[in-house]
């Protein structure tokens, strides 16, 4: 009874942590984006979270560099369990650009379980959008 | 020009004004900071726009580009590779410090004087003595695991 209203108020309103590991900042953009009023991503009670403690999801861009790694494992152990990692962008889907460089480990699955990719440099709001819901229903 | 000329009297290895606002300029690493101060004390050479390095084979060379009022000035330094040292030029130029730690990082020139000596851009758990930048240094990629890929 009480796991069910756990699980359904986890899906009804997720709470989501930003979080760029070394990207250039357009995904950044773009999921700012799709949580404005022009896409609304907050009609799906997504709601941004400013702390790991806080957050059901979170939302990963850029590639993952060699500084990066040890401060994303901390941040990624501070989200209570379960926690969902969606990748945005082809950087942190394997690497883009950055792929091969000294300081780059590659993408974001190289170091934590990946729950769901979002293609794109950048990706669309919509195709953001269309992750997180299908992110849901997996929930 | 002429006066820059006469003033360097014996230091120069090489001047040259390729272009209108142009100069080139080669001085003996040992030479380096007294040249600096000669520049940014008379000259009015006092913003490094960037310190540039090259790995050309034997030798490094260490390029200072100054941003002066009218002039860009290149200052070229070489320092063999087998001892690559260079004596800092932050007593006279203070913000230099980014630039030469960057050098550090990059080329593993050493530089004399630095009054602070981390590295900057390169990661906390680097190794030492790898610098990326050098023509010798290859990077051996660390493998790729794909999770759910078909083996």
């Amino acid at each position: 009874m009480l796991a069910d209203i756990v699980r359904w108020s986890r899906k009804k309103s997720p709470w989501i942590l930003h979080l760029n590991s070394g990207g250039c900042n357009a995904c950044d953009i773009e999921i700012i984006a799709a949580l404005t009023p022009r896409f609304d991503l907050e009609r799906f009670g997504v709601l941004l979270e400013s702390t790991p403690r806080h957050a059901d999801i979170i939302i990963a861009s850029g590639p993952v560099t060699r500084q990066m790694k040890d401060r994303f494992l901390r941040i990624y152990e501070q989200v209570p369990s379960p926690k969902f990692v969606l990748a945005v962008g082809a950087c942190a889907l394997a690497g883009c650009v950055y792929r091969g460089a000294y300081n780059v480990l590659g993408g974001i699955d190289q170091i934590v379980p990946v729950d769901m990719y979002v293609p794109g440099c950048p990706a669309r709001p919509d195709a953001i959008i269309d992750g997180v819901v299908k992110l849901l229903a997996k929930v | 020009m002429e006066n820059l000329k006469s003033k360097l009297q014996g230091r120069i290895l090489e001047l040259t004004n390729p272009d209108k606002r142009r100069i080139f300029l080669r001085v003996a690493p040992v030479e380096l900071l007294n040249t600096v101060r000669l520049l940014h004390d008379e000259y009015g050479f006092w913003f490094v726009s960037t310190i540039s390095g090259l790995d050309a084979g034997d030798d490094f060379e260490i390029l200072y580009h100054f941003a002066g009022k009218e002039t860009v000035l290149n200052l070229r330094v070489s320092v063999p590779k087998t001892d690559p040292r260079i004596d800092s030029i932050t007593p006279v130029i203070p913000g230099a410090i980014l630039y030469e730690r960057e050098l550090q990082d990059m080329f593993g020139v050493v530089v004399d004087g630095i009054p602070d000596p981390r590295p900057l851009l390169l990661s906390d758990d680097w190794p030492a003595g790898q610098h990326p930048l050098r023509k010798d240094w290859t990077f051996n990629r660390p493998p790729e695991v794909i999770p759910g890929a078909k083996s």
